[in-house]
């Protein structure tokens, strides 16, 4: 039914159509997004979020719209990505120097890269992970430790991070194997707790108290936490993270989109399927477990260190068991196994307690009521999981 | 004769207290078709989970050419050569047909992780190699299969996931193909068609050896050149299937010891 679908919609429309159908959903979306982070009003965020459900109702309702966007996308992968990073670059100077705004945007940037991580695990493989929020803590303790001590520059303590990070992921991992499902679910939820114990209680992490004055990073003498000044425009310090977090969900992007297309993700869906009938295809299926919590580890590690030199202040509260369900949550609604589904699940999770701060005591209240209604709309996600499709 | 493909010796397989296999013996010649047959709970797919490594027997030796096979992970027997349906098919029904397949050619592709990340070109190719070998092996086990390979696989109709389970085995390029009841839930028809299927594919590879486990005695007639009875997790008879049909005691374990007695007399 895809198959013919995207068949009939490639012939319809011409390229020309197809191009300017790309340029029209990113700009929307673009500016769609502007309005929500500068909204203040209550009135206008409900509006906006009542446009977002009507356009998903659209979506659910008539396929070929979606299945004409997706095949136009496919058709123009290298022009699509190329706006895409402009329209990143840009962004920042349409936020009229609302240094909230921006910050709201580097944030959803880390849970963005937190929820692709997570995703190789619970959107690929099905293994329900409720630890990637230690993994952020121990790249963030990691890089601020060595930024503390031994006065090492984020550029080095970025992928010393990551790497113990990632082999925290496999300790994690190995144990792990023994079990499945729900008390596999019940020991990655142990481990984050006993990393959370750990830093509380360890005097060289600080305990509660956390790790205060970590340094913001320098790179070829321009402080980061420096106003940024692009050809005389000057924005907020936050700019420069925007960037730094941008890169960093380009990177987890490129990683999501050619581990999914490639013999890794297959098997890790192959397990996700059918655990027993992937090891009768010769899958080594405890292996390729334990990879997908070292990329989950990797990617957690890389948001941490990022997170740390960018508030310059963590402590264990910053990593507790509801950033994992927090992470979780986004890439369930988001849509599992789909990179843009995750990511638009993770910037609108981010974003929307933030914005229903106007119903104060009420806004977690709204904030459930708004994810079920949209998981209403769409019971497989924003964006569902598609099926691959090859050039041959 | 040569030196059988595969062969069991003695294998005995115990659950606690339950014996679900005692002391069976085989051996699968190149080339050979070889029925399994015996009522529910005989130890049909107890031998099939014996072979393909996912059950590990309490005694007795499983041997691939030779080479023991007892305790060897199932991923790596698919290896080694061995692959295998299930009863009820354990198809990746979410993925494609065409995935389906592709995943089958698991041990014949390699890359991993930093081969898909940073040597992405190599990966790709790799992928699109096995593409078009798993397209072009689901075209000659059955066109139909081919023209729906962008479908989901649990869209498929019952026939077709058979045919589809049958292409994701031969993926692996195994010297040993095990079916387990691969007309299960078919009409006539469809089982006429899939036998057809079955001998096309071992035409084309003569070397491949096939173990049948079916109830459908038409297809147990028709296809394989000898016939292991089970009963009870016990062997037998073993031999060409109008000699095996005759023997008193497969009667029995079939039709009941007073159908048998009734069948004699009739």
């Amino acid at each position: 039914m895809i198959t013919n679908l995207s068949v009939a919609s490639r012939k319809a429309y011409r390229p020309l159509t197809t191009v300017a159908l790309v340029v029209a959903t990113e700009t929307v979306g673009a500016v769609f997004l502007r309005q929500f982070l500068l909204a203040e009003d209550w009135r206008l965020v409900v509006t906006l979020l009542a446009i977002f459900a009507a356009a998903l109702v659209a979506f659910e309702r008539r396929p070929h719209l979606e299945g004409a966007i997706a095949s136009g996308f496919r058709t123009h992968r290298r022009f699509a990505t190329l706006l895409g990073v402009v329209l990143v670059a840009l962004f920042p100077f349409a936020l009229e120097k609302n240094t909230y705004a921006l910050h709201l945007c580097v944030v959803s940037q880390l849970y963005a890269v937190l929820a692709l991580a997570l995703n190789f695990q619970l959107g690929s493989a099905n293994i329900p992970n409720f630890a990637t929020g230690a993994s952020y803590g121990i790249g963030a303790y990691v890089s601020a430790l060595l930024a503390l001590n031994f006065d090492v520059s984020f550029w080095i303590a970025l992928p010393a991070a990551a790497i113990v990070a990632t082999a925290f992921g496999f300790l994690l991992g190995i144990p792990s194997m023994r079990t499945r499902d729900s008390y596999l679910a019940l020991v990655t939820i142990a481990f984050g707790v006993v990393i959370n114990q750990l830093l509380n209680t360890l005097d060289f992490t600080g305990g509660p108290n956390g790790l205060v004055g970590i340094p913001a990073p320098e790179i070829f003498g321009h402080s980061f936490a420096s106003p940024l000044v692009v050809l005389g425009y000057e924005l907020p310090p936050q700019a420069n993270f925007y960037y730094l977090s941008a890169m960093l969900v380009l990177v987890a992007i490129l990683f999501a989109d050619r581990l999914h297309n490639s013999r890794v993700g297959l098997a890790w869906n192959a397990l996700r399927a059918d655990e027993l009938a992937a090891r009768c295809q010769g899958i080594n299926t405890t292996w390729y477990k334990v990879l997908a919590f070292a990329v989950d580890a990797f990617l957690a590690g890389f948001a941490g260190t990022i997170y740390a030199f960018y508030v310059g202040f963590i402590s264990p509260e910053n990593f507790t068991f509801l950033v994992s369900v927090t992470i979780m949550t986004m890439v369930i609604a988001g849509g599992m196994d789909n990179i843009l589904g995750v990511l638009v699940g993770a910037v609108l999770l981010t974003l929307l307690p933030e914005k229903l701060r106007a119903f104060s005591d009420y806004r977690i209240l709204f904030f459930g009521v708004t994810v079920i209604g949209f998981l209403l709309i769409r019971p497989q996600g924003i964006f569902p999981k598609r099926l691959r499709r090859y050039e041959v | 004769m040569a030196l059988p493909i595969l062969e069991g010796e003695r294998l005995t397989m115990r659950f606690g207290g339950l014996v679900a296999m005692a002391e069976v013996s085989f051996e699968l010649a190149r080339g050979e078709i070889l029925g399994i047959i015996g009522p529910n709970g005989a130890g049909k797919s107890t031998l099939f989970n014996i072979i393909s490594g996912l059950y590990v027997p309490s005694s007795g030796e499983v041997r691939l050419e030779g080479q023991r096979l007892n305790g060897v992970p199932a991923h790596t027997i698919v290896k080694r050569g061995v692959a295998r349906t299930f009863q009820s098919s354990r198809l990746f029904g979410d993925l494609s047909v065409l995935d389906n397949v592709i995943i089958g050619r698991h041990t014949h592709t390699h890359c991993g992780v930093f081969d898909a990340i940073f040597r992405h070109s190599r990966a790709k190719e790799e992928l699109k190699q096995a593409a078009v070998h798993s397209e072009r092996l689901l075209r000659t086990v059955s066109r139909n299969l081919f023209e729906q390979r962008h479908r989901p696989a649990a869209e498929l109709p019952q026939a077709d996931r058979r045919r589809l389970e049958i292409a994701r085995a031969l993926a692996s390029e195994p010297k040993v193909l095990m079916l387990d009841e691969p007309s299960s839930g078919m009409d006539d028809a469809d089982t006429d068609a899939l036998m057809d299927d079955i001998r096309a594919v071992c035409a084309e590879r003569p070397d491949l050896s096939l173990m049948i486990v079916e109830h459908d005695m038409r297809l147990v007639a028709a296809l394989p050149h000898r016939v292991m009875v089970l009963d009870y997790g016990q062997k037998l008879a073993d031999g060409p299937f109008e000699e095996v049909r005759r023997i008193p005691r497969v009667q029995e374990a079939y039709l009941g010891r007073r159908g048998a007695a009734s069948h004699a007399e009739g």
